[in-house]
C-alpha cells in the first residue's frame, strides 16, 4: 500500500513539475517585468500581470513593494501572508516567490509605518531591503 | 536493539528536514511513522531566535512511551536575494528519564532549487550513547510559485560510531502552503513517513 502511496506520488510530482515549468518560463522573461522610475529615481521592477491581477478591484489605494531577501519557500511565503493578513490596515496581499517581492494593499488614507513593515518581515526569519510606495 | 536506535536517529534526521523555527507566534506539529516507531512533535516559536515543543514517541516493540521537551536556537542565519542559510543548535530531553537526551548542531542552505544540509549529533539514552552525522543534498525539479505543489528529490546518507556504517539512502519532499509530506526509504528500515503541518 505504501509503495503505491508513494509512486502516485512521484507521479503526481512529475505532472505539476511540468505544468509549473512552462508556467515560470513565461513569468520570468524579462520582457515581461513593469519598469517604471520613481520621482526619487529608483527604478521598480514587478511583474506586470501579477501587479495587474493585484490591483484589480482595488481603488484609491496605495501599494507597498517591499523587496525581501531570503524567502526561497512556500513557508516563508505563508508566514509573510499570515502575518500580514492579521493586520486589519492591510486589504490584500500578494507573495511573488520567484521576484522575492511582496505586494501590500492599503486604503488611501491609511499611514504607512515602513518600520512595522520591516518588522514583521523580521519576524518570518527574512529581511526587508526595500520598500517603495505607489498609488493608485 | 541497533534497528531500534537507527529508526529512532532515522525519526530525529528527518525532523531536522523542516524548518525547525517558524515565524513569530507559529506552531508546528509533526508526525513521524516509521517500522518501529512513531511519534508526534509540536514545537512553538515565541521569538525568531529559537523555538521550543514537546516530542511523544512510541516504541512499537516495546510498546513503550517516550516524551521528551525539545528547544532549537537559531545560532545564526543569512539571508540573500536568492539564498538562506542557517546554523541551529537543537537539545532534547526526556520528560521521564533524564538519561534519554541529545544535542545537535544543524546547519542548512537552501535556494528555491538547491537544498544542503548537515547535522552533527549526540544521543544518550537508556544503555547507550552514540554520535551520528548526516549531510543531504536535494534539488527542487521545478520551481513553484506560492500556493503550488513544491517538490524535492533529495539524497542523505549519513554514519555512526554504533556500527561504523555508511547508509545512504532517497529522500522525496512534497509540500503545498503550510503542509508536508516527506518519505524515505532504506533497506533496514524499509518506509519512514513524515507528516508537517504549519499553522
Amino acid at each position: 500500500m505504501k509503495k503505491i502511496l508513494i509512486a502516485t506520488s512521484f507521479l503526481l510530482a512529475t505532472t505539476v513539475a511540468q505544468a509549473g515549468h512552462h508556467e515560470m518560463d513565461d513569468m520570468h522573461s524579462h520582457e515581461g517585468h513593469l519598469h517604471e522610475t520613481m520621482i526619487d529615481g529608483k527604478e521598480i521592477v514587478v511583474d506586470p500581470q501579477r501587479f495587474d491581477i493585484f490591483v484589480t478591484g482595488l481603488d484609491n489605494s496605495q501599494i507597498a513593494l517591499v523587496s525581501v531577501q531570503g524567502m526561497v519557500c512556500d513557508f516563508c511565503a505563508r508566514g509573510i501572508e499570515k502575518t500580514f493578513g492579521k493586520d486589519k490596515s492591510v486589504s490584500k496581499i500578494d507573495v511573488d516567490l520567484a521576484s522575492g517581492k511582496v505586494l501590500l494593499a492599503y486604503p488611501a488614507g491609511v499611514k504607512i509605518d515602513l518600520a512595522e513593515i520591516k518588522k514583521k518581515i523580521l519576524n518570518n526569519g527574512l529581511n526587508a531591503t526595500d520598500i517603495q510606495i505607489m498609488g493608485i | 536493539m541497533k534497528s531500534l536506535i537507527f529508526a529512532i536517529i532515522m525519526l530525529a534526521a528527518l525532523q531536522t528536514q523542516a524548518r525547525p523555527i517558524s515565524y513569530v507566534g507559529g506552531h508546528t506539529l509533526m508526525f513521524n511513522t516509521g517500522e518501529q516507531s512513531d511519534n508526534i512533535y509540536w514545537h512553538y516559536t515565541p521569538n525568531i531566535n529559537y523555538s521550543i515543543g514537546l516530542d511523544y514517541q512510541q516504541d512499537k516493540v516495546s510498546n513503550e512511551y517516550f516524551p521528551s521537551a525539545r528547544f532549537t536556537y537559531l545560532v545564526n542565519r543569512k539571508n540573500t536575494a536568492t539564498s538562506q542559510r542557517n546554523l541551529y543548535i537543537k537539545t532534547g530531553l526526556g520528560l521521564t528519564n533524564s538519561d534519554n537526551h541529545f544535542y545537535a548542531l544543524t546547519g542548512d542552505w537552501e535556494t528555491r532549487r538547491l537544498f544542503s544540509g548537515f547535522s552533527a549529533k549526540q544521543i544518550s539514552g537508556v544503555g547507550y550513547d552514540l554520535f551520528e552525522h548526516s549531510v543531504k543534498i536535494g534539488v527542487a525539479p521545478y520551481l513553484g510559485d506560492y500556493g503550488d505543489l513544491h517538490t524535492w528529490l533529495m539524497i542523505e546518507t549519513k554514519k555512526d560510531d554504533l556500527d561504523n556504517k555508511r547508509t545512504t539512502y532517497p529522500v522525496l519532499r512534497l509540500f503545498k502552503s503550510g503542509a508536508l509530506i516527506e518519505v524515505a526509504y532504506h533497506k533496514s528500515t524499509d518506509w519512514t513517513v513524515h507528516l508537517m503541518y504549519r499553522f
